[in-house]
Parts: C-alpha cells; structure tokens; sequence
C-alpha cells in the first residue's frame, strides 16, 4: 500500500498545473463556455507539443506509453480548467480505440497523427439520445468491402466540432456492431450543433456517406474493441472531473470566508457549511473511485467493475458538486460570468457523455452478477 | 497510488506465512462462534472468554499493536506488517480495532502520545498486551456533545485527586479494569483550561456502576463519589485535559483509519440469490439490484475513505479533515443502507438472526442506522469539525491534532 503519487506524477501534476494556469485561465474558461467555442486549436496544438495526446501510446507511434495513472494526474489537472477540446475523446478514447482494433496500416497513419494533434478522430456511437449500450447502435453500414454506404444519425457526439474524422459505430446487415472511420469532409456528413444546458455537443448525421473498405476498423467486434477502449480511456475522464470538483471545491471555500452577509462570513453558518461539506465528500467519493480503479488496471487486476463504478460516481460527484456550490454562491453563480457556470454546464454534458451513472451501476451489476438467461426478460 | 492489501512488499512474505499458520493454530475451537458487535445485544459467555483468550494471545507477541515499541509490550514493527495482521484476522470477521472489549485501542496511542516515561511503562505494557480491558467514560447528563463542559470535579488534595460527578452512555456487559475519562480540575479557570485527564482504576472506592439498556445495547452510568484517585494516574499533566481529549477524540472520530471489505454487502447478495420471488431469484429483480448498486457503492466509498485515513495515520502524515468526513459519510450511509435493507427484504430485516455474525445481521444493520447517529459526538458535531478543518468562513484551517 502506498498512496502517495509517484515523483513522475508530482512532476506531471506541476507540468500541466502551470499549462492550465498559464493557457486556460478562469477569465477566459468563462468567456470560451459562454460563447461555446470550445475547441481551441492553438491550445490543442501546445498541449501537443507537451505530450499529452499519446502518452498511454507506445513510443513507435508517437506515444509515450505512460501508466493509466500518470495519464489521469495530466487529466485531472484539465479538469481544473475546465480545460475544453478533444484531449480526452480523440487524444484518448479515439487513440485507444485505433490502437487497439485498427489494422498495422491504420495505426501507423492515424496514431502519429493523432499525438501530434493533426488528426483528431472523435467517437460518434449511439444513436439514441439515452442509453449507451449496443442496442442504441443504429446507423447502418451497407455493401462489401469494395465499398460501403453508411447510414443513420448519431445523436449526440461530444467534441464534434473539433473532428477531422469521426470514429462511427454502425450496424452490418448481419446485425454486429462494425466501427468505420469517416472523413469530416465526406459528403452527405453533417454536423448540427445541439444548443441547451450542455456544450461541445453535436448531432452527427451520415446520409448515404460513402466509406471505402480501406476505413473499416473493425467489421464485426466493434463493441467488444470499443469496450476495451473505453475500459482504459473512462478513468481518464473520471480523472478529469475530480480535477474539476477539486476546482470547484477550492473556490468555494475560498467564498465562504470572503463574502460577508448578516455581519459575518458565510461560512460561519452552519447551513452553507453542510452544503460544503457534502460537496467534499463527493469530491473525495469519486478521487478515491477513480485512482482505485486507475491502480487495478496499471496493477493488471480485473478492473472492469471498478471503470464502470468509477465513471458512476465521477460523474454523480461532478453534477452533486456543482448543485451544492450553486446552493453557496446563489444568484451570482448562475451568471455566465462566473467560473462556476463552465463547470456547471459541463457537468450535465459529461453525465450523459458516454454513459450515465445509472447506466454504469447496471454495467457493474451485470458484470458482477450476470442475469440468468431464464429470466432475462422478466 | 497502490491501494493493495494483499500484494506485500519485500519480506512480508514470510510475515504473513507466520501469522496464517498462526491463526490457523489459535483460531481452533472459533469455528462455531458467532462474533458480536462493538456495541451489542448479544452476551454470550463462550464467544467472550474465547476472544478474551485470543487477545492476551495475540497481545503476548505484540501483535495487538504491532506497531507499538517493543519496550510497551508492542512489537515494534511496520504498517506493511500491521496491515497483513489486519487483513488475516479479516478472514476470520475480526479485526485488531475490536478482538475483545476494551478501547485501548484509542487510549494506548493517546498515552504514548500525553504520557510521562514512568506512566508509559506502568500503564501500557498490560494494556498493548490485552490483559486489561478500559472503559472510555466520556459523556456526561447534561453535557452531550460539549464534552468541555465537563462537570465531573476532579480537585487536588495532597497526591490524590477526589472525583465526584456522573458519566453516562458507556461501556458495555463485561466490567472494567480501568476508566479513561475527563475531569474538571479547577473550575475557576477558563473553558478548555480546566480539564485534566485521568485513568482511573475502577476498582477503587466510591465508584458505582449502573446498567442502562439502550438501542444498541447495554450501556452503564458511572458514579464517582469522593473517589480518592493518586495523582500519577493524571496523563497529560495539570489542566492540559483537552489537549489530551483532542487526541483523543481524532482518534475516535474516524482518524483511526481501517483496512478491509465490509462483510454486509456479500450476505446481501447471498440472501437475494437464495431467496425466490415470483419464481425468480430476488437478485434477479431490477429494483433490487439498482438497491444493491447503490448500498455496494457507499461501502466501496466508506472502504477508501477508511483506508485513506489508514494511510495517512500509520505513516504519521494526519489527514487534515479525513476523520471527520469518514464518520459523517458512514453514518449517513448506514442510515442509508438500512432503509435499503428493509426495501430489499421486508420484515426479514427487523429479525434479529443469531446464526450470523453481528455486524451482518440484517436487524442489526438496520437498527444501527439511528442508533449509531451519535456515539462519540452527534452527527451535526462530524460537520462542525468536518467544516473546521476545511477552513470554512475562517481565515486559517483548523489543524489536525496529531495523532499516533
């Protein structure tokens, strides 16, 4: 047991501490979620340069094949931001997915590219607005390996702006989940941003989009490759939200003591204490849920459950701790000029992003305790 | 970070061979036995005198505090060594924060920490060694959660200290050999400045022991009238009581930390794999298992709190806020999970089951839930300090009082 971070990952910490410091502070956080431009390519590109986008990677496509957990404290330093832009959804999930279903070809083009910020393939899944499992799959993929006509409307796509190419998951006419790479720039692509209490979200849709055979990841594991992927990429994004809490916590409590009402600071109030308090134990909840399940995959132990229960309770942790710093900082806090506001909005994105916590618990259930087919269907 | 329990380092190894073959021998005769509970409703002769036994076992090799110095009777080794300790009793539902019942757990680091020389050597070695068992006697009528208000006098006269005053809500069914308590040592000095700390020997005159009969089980009243105490049993020395307290109760408040799985949650499982519904297996019912989810969770999240606080507190680096945020996360989540316990399985969870070890008896789960709100500070006083310690609506933290 030990549960110190290692001295590379103090280094790390500071690394991408003084980045978000430096690039990404609060004044322009508010100013970029507000006006929901979110994806900064000059940003992307420095964060590049750092090594950020292909440290899990091995060093012949770029990469620095980094541990799990060395990754998540660069993660977790972004979420102080919060940091927005695919670092996660290409420079991750899309990455790992290449990695570990694209052929030789596929891996020396992309993965390369991919560190160096050049391509930026966002994953587009489901098509239904909940559920985030194989059912939800339903653009199709028809013809033969000459050539192939991909059809359907993915619903919602997180980082969708920033893409050069999108990663699809789509039915074959034998019914198994194929995934296809897609140009931004094919025709019958179309992008529509979604506008409401979310940001960076796009619905993606492919009308007759022609896919040469050449851009087939995989054919018909596509949801047993996209599994792994996500197996090791969610930590990552579990991280980046208890980077957030941790932000969020920390101006906070930095509230409490500086605004006065009724003749003294509010934290001297026991109410808009126990509002902090919870809000620090979701915080901790999900810190303690994700560098668990961050050692169990660096450690080589089953760690499927622990990835599901992880993403459940950083992303329940995120959203509960925004609502308890909303109770805090009231009315101010609801303006688009306050730090809280990217965090708030973002947090409701990444809940629903890439599967809810109650979509998890059932993940993590059925994992542990599968159903028997008998009574599968009670 | 490396959360593991059971992947020893260099040289434990062979520790955990000793200590397995060692519990394989000592353990004999237990397998019938159904352990009570820290705080119980049980009382059963048999299972006492075999932990009793088991501890005096235990603690002749120092492995009752296996990181105590050698010299007080512990065994002066390392958190790799206490923790294989820890996770091998594991197996047999218990743990060295409760082998039998005493609270030299807590009391033992706070007299190594606030002891003279001569004290540590009188009063530690029988203790690290569970030959003794101490009562913790806190509380008192009117005073609650404000322990400073303490109004139990304690004055000096020559080399005694006569007590007089009225502790309430402790112990349990087995009687004392020594009481660890507050005093008032001078009432004409300020709040927080006129406490003292006193071990007292309970068998010593003037001291009255009632029964009270509580929700989570038999509890005493203590008087003391005129009780002549020898000043040497003063730790902490003169009016330094609260600093001593706050030791203390670091300790008791959730700082002591702990390593291992919460048992309740398998038995959980086991009852609704077995118990049918509808033709179908309980554990098969979507509502049940979104329950469990929850309930399996929470534990999770209370076992890496507890180890966190494990960490910080054996490699001597206090947690600043993790005791007090471990102890309100718990009791909201036992409060919790016993009214998950009653959705899941009906009555099934008010019947108390004797077959079963204490702590996953279902009733006792639930029954647990109010009734643990409060031992050892209210609910609302885990907040408080929980908020102190975080710096809220102050200009500096409260630090954690450091610890042993």
């Amino acid at each position: 047991m030990d549960l110190r971070l290692t001295e590379t990952q103090e280094m790390f910490k500071k690394v991408a501490a003084d980045f978000v410091r430096a690039e990404a502070p609060a004044h322009l956080m508010t100013q970029w979620y507000r006006t929901k431009e979110t994806f900064r390519p000059e940003l992307y590109r420095k964060a590049a340069a750092l090594g950020w986008l292909g440290m899990l990677l091995p060093e012949q496509y770029g990469g620095a094949e980094t541990s799990l957990t060395d990754c998540a404290v660069v993660f977790e330093e972004l979420g102080r931001g919060p940091v927005p832009g695919p670092f996660f959804s290409a420079g991750v999930l899309g990455a790992q997915i290449v990695f570990l279903g694209g052929s030789d070809e596929q891996k020396k083009s992309l993965l390369p590219a991919i560190c160096k910020g050049e391509s930026i393939p966002i994953p587009a899944i489901t098509d239904q607005a909940a559920g985030w499992g194989p059912e939800a799959v339903e653009t199709t993929l028809t013809g033969s390996a000459g050539g192939f006509i991909l059809d359907g409307s993915k619903r919602f796509v997180f980082d969708a702006e920033a893409a050069t190419g999108f990663i699809v998951a789509a039915r074959t006419e034998s019914g198994e989940i194929a995934l296809v790479l897609v140009d931004r720039a094919s025709a019958g692509l179309s992008i529509k941003a979604l506008v409401g209490f979310m940001v960076s979200a796009a619905e993606v849709t492919f009308e007759k989009v022609r896919v040469p055979g050449s851009s087939v990841i995989t054919a018909g594991s596509g949801w047993q490759v996209l599994s792994g992927a996500l197996e090791k990429s969610l930590p990552m994004l579990c991280a980046y939200q208890v980077g957030a809490c941790q932000e969020i916590f920390g101006f906070t409590a930095e509230y409490t003591r500086s605004r006065v009402v009724f003749g003294q600071p509010i934290g001297r109030f026991q109410r808009v204490q126990d509002h902090c308090v919870d809000l620090s134990v979701h915080l901790d909840a999900a810190r303690y849920a994700t560098y668990e399940a961050l050692w169990r995959l660096d450690s080589g132990l089953p760690a499927t459950a622990a990835v599901h229960e992880a993403k459940a309770v950083a992303s329940e942790g995120y959203r509960e701790v925004c609502n308890y710093a909303h109770m805090v900082f009231a009315g101010p806090g609801t303006d688009y000029g306050h730090p809280l506001m990217a965090h708030s909005v973002l947090a409701h994105t990444l809940y629903q992003y890439l599967g809810t916590p109650s979509h998890h618990k059932h993940s993590m259930m059925d994992l542990l305790y599968p159903i028997s087919p008998k009574h599968a269907l009670r | 970070m490396d959360f593991s329990l059971q992947a020893d380092p260099p040289g434990i190894g062979a520790f955990r061979k000793e200590v397995r073959g060692w519990l394989q021998e000592n353990m004999r005769g237990s397998e019938g036995l159904r352990w009570s509970a820290t705080w119980s409703t049980r009382e059963n002769e048999e299972e006492y005198r075999f932990r009793r036994h088991l501890a005096g076992r235990l603690g002749r090799k120092g492995w009752l505090f296996p990181m105590f110095p050698a010299e007080y009777g512990g065994a002066g080794l390392t958190i790799h060594h206490q923790t294989v300790l820890e996770t091998e009793l594991a197996e047999y539902g218990l743990g060295l924060n409760h082998v039998f019942y005493t609270i030299a757990r807590i009391v033992a680091p706070v007299i190594l920490k606030w002891g003279s020389e001569e004290q540590k050597r009188e009063f530690l070695p029988p203790m690290v060694r569970g030959e003794i068992s101490v009562w913790q006697v806190l509380t008192e009528p009117q005073g609650g959660s404000d322990v400073a208000n303490c109004q139990t006098r304690a004055i000096r006269d020559g080399d005694h200290y006569v007590v007089s005053g009225q502790k309430v809500m402790v112990g349990h069914h087995k009687p004392p050999d020594f009481l660890w308590t507050l005093v008032c040592t001078d009432p004409s000095r300020p709040r927080h400045e006129n406490l003292g700390w006193l071990h007292i020997p309970a068998n010593l005159p003037g001291i009255t022991i009632q029964p009270m009969y509580m929700m989570m089980g038999l509890k005493n009243s203590v008087f003391f009238d005129g009780v002549r105490v020898p000043v040497k049993y003063l730790v902490g020395g003169e009016n330094n009581g609260w600093r001593v307290a706050n030791t203390h109760l670091e300790l008791e408040h959730g700082g002591e930390g702990r390593v291992g799985v919460d048992p309740l949650i398998e038995r959980v499982v086991e009852y609704c794999q077995k118990t049918k519904i509808a033709g179908g297996p309980l554990m098969e019912d979507e509502r049940v298992r979104d329950t469990i989810a929850d309930m399996m969770i929470e534990l999770n999240t209370l076992r890496r709190f507890n180890q966190r606080n494990y960490w910080h507190r054996f490699t001597r680096d206090p947690h600043p806020y993790g005791g007090a945020q471990q102890r309100y996360f718990q009791r909201m989540m036992r409060l919790r999970n016993g009214e998950r316990l009653q959705r899941i399985m009906g009555c099934d969870a008010l019947v108390q089951d004797l077959a079963v070890h204490e702590v996953v008896d279902f009733e006792y789960a639930v029954r647990t839930g109010p009734g643990q709100l409060h031992g050892g500070g209210t609910l609302d006083t885990d907040r408080l300090i929980f908020a102190r310690r975080l710096g809220l609506g102050r200009p500096t933290k409260e630090q954690a009082p450091e610890t042993i």
